[in-house]
């Protein structure tokens, strides 16, 4: 059995304080970081906390929006702190399952819409996909914010189509670029925490 | 009589000074310089200064900073607190005051006022400093002043805006476009 040799740094220990986890917490990555004292723990701290700083986003669209990018990345961690969060930040129960539901139908249609980008052959842009996308008829959190998020989770699975289509569709509605910007600069640091938190 | 404040661009003027790092017997004073601002480790430097030690509105303020003393380091910032006020001045309201007992950065000690002349931050009536900040990057250049009078308090959570915004971002490759400097750390 491996022991605990490794205290972890006074920023490593704030940051792990900050996402609510217990002082024991342990992972791999953060081991072989803290044991290289790598600078980078505080980058990324920085990086995370700035997030919930932002002027485009209010903090419960923060909270939502990493409820959602933590359901896309399967990250129980990171969804539990954020769905602490959105509460906090008076989220209904409806829109906290909204963000989840928009990961998960999102990812599907990276996936679907990706593949016809790619090929972009007739006979595949006319079979029907036969996949549900009833919630993003009514959304409960609003037309906007709900493609916000699909517009970050889109982003973080990487579908040219899903990106540029999600951000038309905000600017359309109104959406100005500086908050597109902050939805997918907190999609691209939350992606970065996942590689060290889980 | 007076020259105006050191600003923007300037580089950091030269001091030697005695600061109190510690309340532990013998180890209560440590003597700061210029030369530390100086380095090659990308370490960045904000000072702050207050009038008077032991009135009200310094405490908060220092608290506050001290409560924020791990955003400094996280952004490898030194941070340093100071005053015209003497070393033992300084050891003896941090012994006083609950709140500046675990105080975490340097107090500094221009008991001579002449680092707070140089700068250009002395009141000209009573000869102390007013509520003046300086971030000073690894060069030793001040990149950021800004001073309030004796009795406005500070935002610790612009300073340390400020500091994200001068501090060097973007040193991805991906960044790179068509006729922009090459990338230096």
């Amino acid at each position: 059995m491996m022991e605990d040799t490794l205290t972890y740094s006074e920023t490593t220990r704030e940051f792990l304080d900050f996402l609510r986890l217990d002082k024991d917490y342990r992972s791999n990555a953060l081991d072989l970081l803290e044991d290289g004292k790598s600078r980078y723990l505080a980058d990324l701290k920085v990086n995370f906390k700035n997030s919930f700083e932002s002027e485009q986003l209010s903090k419960k669209e923060v909270a939502l929006l990493g409820v959602a990018l933590a359901a896309n990345a399967s990250h129980a961690l990171l969804g539990e702190f954020f769905r602490n969060n959105a509460q906090e930040e008076g989220a209904s129960s409806a829109e906290i399952a909204e963000a989840v539901a928009c990961a998960s139908l999102l990812s599907a249609n990276n996936v679907f819409y990706r593949f016809r980008h790619f090929l972009n052959k007739e006979k595949y842009n006319e079979i029907p996909a036969r996949i549900k996308m009833n919630i993003m008829a009514r959304p409960v959190s609003g037309k906007e914010f709900f493609e916000l998020i699909s517009l970050a989770v889109s982003a973080v699975n990487g579908c040219e189509m899903c990106v540029k289509s999600h951000e038309a569709s905000l600017l359309e509605l109104g959406t100005k670029e500086e908050r597109v910007f902050e939805a997918v600069r907190l999609a691209a640091v939350i992606t970065s925490v996942t590689k060290v938190i889980y | 009589m007076t020259k105006g404040v050191l600003s923007v661009g300037q580089p950091f003027p030269t001091f030697k000074k005695a600061a109190v790092v510690s309340l532990e017997k013998g180890k209560e004073f440590f003597d700061i310089s210029s030369e530390d601002l100086i380095n090659d480790e990308g370490r960045w430097t904000v000072m702050f200064w207050w009038p008077k030690d032991f009135t009200f509105v310094c405490p908060t303020e220092i608290a506050e900073f001290n409560k924020s003393f791990g955003e400094f380091r996280d952004r490898t910032a030194n941070l340093i607190g100071a005053s015209t006020d003497s070393e033992f001045v300084h050891l003896a309201w941090r012994k006083n005051h609950d709140d500046l007992r675990d105080l975490r950065f340097p107090m500094l000690a221009d008991t001579s006022k002449s680092l707070a002349e140089e700068l250009g931050i002395l009141e000209a009536n009573e000869k102390i400093a007013y509520r003046a900040t300086f971030i000073i990057d690894p060069q030793g250049i001040i990149r950021w002043v800004s001073i309030y009078d004796l009795n406005v308090g500070r935002n610790v959570k612009e300073v340390i805006r400020v500091l994200d915004a001068l501090q060097t971002d973007e040193l991805c490759p991906c960044n790179w476009e068509k006729g922009k400097e090459t990338i230096k750390a």
